[in-house]
């Protein structure tokens, strides 16, 4: 898939996938949302929207990634990477958005 | 001392775990009446040979497993000779001898003597490298060849088997167990568990030849390989051979008492010799040699009660129940396994989770279970099989996992009399009783206590609900699960910290690996607990690891609700200058700072900073940080002091500044305060510190352990001294004991509670040598501590790390 094809589908290049660093969050401003994007151990790479899914609101991409688990730096809940969902036994959901690696190159896409 | 020559001399061959048992069980019931001597062959005290597979996966040493030490023996008045064996009895006369031509007279015995490991007789079985898997000694033979070795057979999968193989693998050997059957451990698992388990250990690493009939050992004088039945070979320069045990009857035999397989005896474990007694492995019961610790201490406890003439059931058998004690493999095993056709079998095999679950029921009664892959409901479904519980709808679903267990009621359920520690032979009275007399909170205390817990814990969870179920509304969970740090371990702090230090371990991740957490990325509470826990063990080696950081730390300021920051500066001591403040006030104005607050720890918070300000908002300020968001010293505030005040008799801003700049930055296990007061009046709150100074004329008085936060406590004096010296060697011992016993998280309000505050004392005022050793390791953590401000401002890599952002039109670009 060429960059041309990825954009048309709504995806955006984020740069390379060494640019992210392992289990810490890098913030990524795609106009004015705010994305965390997290790299786990295993190099899989995930986007979800930087807002803490509790009560007190607040950011979630300087928290304590955990194979495919964010611990949010706020409440503590743990988050899916995969798909924005809060694990039992609180509930809440994340936006989470689409990730394309192509050569290297990592895209994000609409949630 | 006094001599007991009234006493009866009861003599114990055998210093094992039956043996031992036997002898603590007397003493409960009847200290006074005998004069007890113990012979033993090997040369240690009474070891939990349950846990030798701990030893050989080294998550143990020698010394943990060590049940009564030889203090204990001395205590009771036992006379203990180790590395002593007896040769023969004469069963007349009612004598001992032993191999050192000793003679000693008896009114009652005890054979206890074990059993050993049944090696093949097969061509080539006496050459080198080939041992069994019994005792400390076999350990280390083991131990030994996993440095020189790498090809490891081990004949026979049962259970001694299976742990055996699962310790060399876990030594870095290559592994293969020999099987003669199709299925492991056939004596306790049905065909679809065996298989199921062989997969778990398949997937672990170890190696299977089944259905592998061992015909003779390969080799020169060191063995070589195996070579099989069917005529194929296998390479092993080691071979551990576990297909069975003998009991030991040689002396018993040689001595003329009756003996079979093994020593014959009675439902009061009575010999064919007047007062002579065998116990545990070495006997034969009804035809039956037992091989599991329960059944030798149900043993033990009848034979106690016979010969302290109190009134006790005969020894009428055991259910027998097996747990692996083998890492990442849950496996438990009861009473009847196998199917039948008077049997009614509940069966739930899930291959997806690779779950097997099955309840043999006969005429409505349980009888039998197997858990394999989830064997959390192994207490409540043995202590049915036991109590021949009759299934109902409620026990179907707890088991089969289509219902919440209910949380204590399987304690509820339990009578009086009931033995919930198998292997102690403790009842669920002898628990209240104890919780009630002693004030138990834990499950620890109970088994310092009772012995509940202390030999296979598979019964810890049933002796949580009892503890639960007593103490109602007192009960406290977080002490309760104080055994564990976290979810991913049942490790305690310090038996981690013990850990890290024996094995080296110097990253997180070697922590979770080595100690085999079942969560191998470790979760938001042990992370950041390791990262400090190594620190503090290693300030050299150990790289703090950002990752392992909550978010404050990592990022170096307060997360605030609406993802700002609070940016607090270091203002030693409380004292700064005009120029400082309007400097602080000049970049609070360019960075637009929503608020600046004069905090608590007497300085000044500039809070709503956005997340990408913050290196330049420091670099701007030129100051330290000022470690408000840190578990490490926050500040020292001081009063004004005899600088200025009409009242002081002391320097307290000088003290306090110098503490502060001494202190700063060092990660503790908890946020860290002090105060430092020039004269009684206390202005500076010296109460509510963790360490809280106060000058007198001529004198520092030292408080520790104050909290003014959620659980406030007062302070309490730890000790007086003259001089400056004095104090900052008392606050660099008191600071890093307190860093190397304390739990991460734990404030010392907490931690001096656990301690005790004469302990304290003990350790960092009576013991000189020892104050300042600590003082001096204290120095070699400060010569590791930076600045962290300026080291992200001239680290590039790490300041875009952590800071860097990516930047993307939402609208993506015409090229």
């Amino acid at each position: 898939m060429t960059r041309e094809q990825l954009e048309a589908e709504g995806y955006r290049l984020a740069g390379t996938v060494e640019q992210f660093p392992e289990r810490i969050g890098k913030l990524l401003r795609l106009g004015a949302i705010e994305i965390a994007v997290f790299k786990t151990t295993e190099g899989e790479i995930f986007a979800l929207e930087n807002r803490s899914p509790g009560p007190r609101g607040g950011t979630i991409v300087d928290g304590i990634v955990s194979g495919e688990v964010l611990y949010d730096p706020i409440c503590d809940w743990r988050i899916g990477l995969a798909d924005g969902a809060v694990q039992a036994p609180d509930r809440g959901q994340v936006a989470a958005f689409p990730v394309r690696i192509v050569d290297g190159d990592v895209y994000i896409g609409r949630p | 001392m006094q001599q007991h020559s009234d006493r009866q001399r009861l003599i114990v061959v055998g210093n094992g775990m039956a043996g031992i048992n036997t002898v603590e069980q007397i003493l409960k019931l009847a200290p006074e009446a005998y004069r007890i001597t113990v012979f033993g062959s090997e040369p240690y005290p009474n070891y939990n040979r349950i846990q030798l597979s701990y030893v050989l996966e080294k998550s143990k040493s020698i010394d943990e497993i060590i049940l009564n030490s030889r203090e204990w023996y001395a205590e009771n008045g036992i006379e203990l000779h180790t590395g002593t064996t007896v040769t023969q009895i004469d069963t007349a006369a009612k004598t001992v001898e032993t191999a050192d031509g000793a003679i000693a007279p008896y009114d009652k015995l005890i054979l206890a003597t074990g059993s050993k490991p049944f090696m093949l007789p097969v061509p080539g079985a006496d050459k080198e490298g080939i041992v069994g898997f019994r005792d400390i000694a076999d350990c280390e033979t083991m131990l030994e060849a996993a440095g020189k070795y790498r090809k490891a057979a081990v004949i026979g999968g049962g259970l001694l088997g299976l742990e055996a193989a699962k310790g060399l693998l876990k030594l870095g050997m290559d592994v293969t167990v020999v099987h003669l059957l199709g299925e492991l451990m056939e004596r306790q698992l049905d065909p679809t568990a065996s298989h199921l388990l062989q997969q778990e250990l398949e997937l672990q690493g170890l190696k299977f030849a089944m259905g592998k009939k061992t015909e003779e050992f390969l080799g020169g004088e060191r063995v070589s390989g195996i070579r099989f039945g069917d005529g194929s070979t296998l390479e092993a320069e080691f071979v551990v051979m576990a297909v069975g045990i003998r009991p030991n009857v040689e002396l018993a035999r040689e001595s003329g008492i009756a003996t079979n397989r093994g020593i014959v005896v009675d439902d009061l474990l009575r010999t064919s010799a007047d007062g002579v007694y065998a116990v545990g492995e070495c006997n034969e019961h009804r035809g039956v040699s037992y091989g599991l610790v329960a059944p030798l201490f149900e043993q033990g406890a009848v034979l106690a009660k016979h010969l302290c003439g109190v009134d006790t059931a005969p020894f009428a058998g055991s259910v027998v129940s097996t747990q692996l004690k083998i890492s990442g493999v849950e496996v438990f095993s009861a009473g009847e396994f196998m199917d039948a056709t008077d049997l009614t079998v509940v069966r739930m095999h899930d291959e997806w989770r690779r779950i097997y679950k099955k309840v043999l029921i006969r005429g409505g009664v349980i009888v039998g279970g197997v858990l394999v892959g989830d064997s959390s409901q192994s207490a409540r479904l043995q202590q049915w099989i036991r109590t021949g519980a009759v299934m109902n709808d409620e026990y179907h679903a707890i088991v089969m996992g289509t219902a919440a267990a209910p949380a204590g009621s399987g304690a509820a359920e339990l009578a009086d009399e009931e033995i919930v520690c198998g292997c102690n032979g403790v009842t669920k009275k002898m628990i209240v009783d104890a919780i009630h007399e002693r004030e138990l909170t834990t499950v620890d205390e109970i088994k310092l206590a009772t012995g509940a817990t202390r030999s296979c814990g598979g019964c810890k969870p049933v002796v949580e609900q009892i503890l639960k179920l007593t103490l109602g509304d007192k009960y406290d969970s977080a002490a309760a699960k104080q055994a564990g740090i976290c979810d991913c371990t049942p490790l305690s702090r310090d038996e981690v910290v013990a850990a890290i230090k024996e094995k080296g371990l110097i990253t997180t991740k070697e922590v979770r690996y080595a100690l085999d957490w079942n969560n191998k990325e470790g979760c938001s509470k042990c992370r950041p607990a390791l990262n400090y826990y190594l620190g503090m063990i290693w300030p050299q080696e150990h790289a703090d690891e950002k990752d392992s950081r909550f978010v404050n730390e990592r990022m170096h300021g307060n997360i605030q609700k609406d993802g700002t920051f609070g940016v607090v500066p270091r203002m030693y001591g409380g004292v700064t200058t005009p120029e400082d403040l309007r400097l602080i006030a000049d970049v609070a104005v360019k960075y637009n700072v929503k608020l600046v607050k004069v905090t608590g720890g007497q300085r000044l918070d500039l809070l709503g900073v956005k997340r990408e300000d913050l290196p330049a908002i420091w670099s701007d300020l030129g100051m330290p940080s000022g470690y408000a968001y840190a578990k490490a010293l926050r500040t020292v505030k001081t009063c004004v002091g005899s600088q200025f005040c009409r009242f002081g008799t002391k320097d307290s801003m000088g003290m306090g500044i110098v503490l502060e700049k001494k202190y700063e930055r060092l990660d503790m296990p908890a946020k860290f305060k002090m105060a430092v007061n020039g004269c009684p009046r206390n202005c500076a709150e010296s109460s509510t510190k963790d360490i809280g100074i106060v000058g007198n004329e001529g004198a520092w008085e030292i408080y520790v352990g104050g909290n003014g936060g959620i659980k406030a406590r007062l302070a309490e004096l730890l000790c007086k001294v003259r001089t400056d010296e004095e104090l900052i060697e008392i606050v660099s011992a008191f600071m890093q004991y307190y860093r190397e016993t304390g739990k991460y998280l734990e404030r010392t309000s907490d931690w001096i509670e656990r301690i005790g505050l004469e302990k304290v004392k003990a350790v960092i005022v009576e013991d000189a040598p020892g104050r300042k050793a600590l003082a001096d390791r204290m120095e070699a953590a400060l010569e590791q501590v930076k600045e962290p401000w300026q080291e992200i401002l001239d680290n590039p890599n790490l300041r875009e790390r952590l800071f860097g952002e990516i930047r993307v039109p939402a609208v993506g670009p015409k090229e």
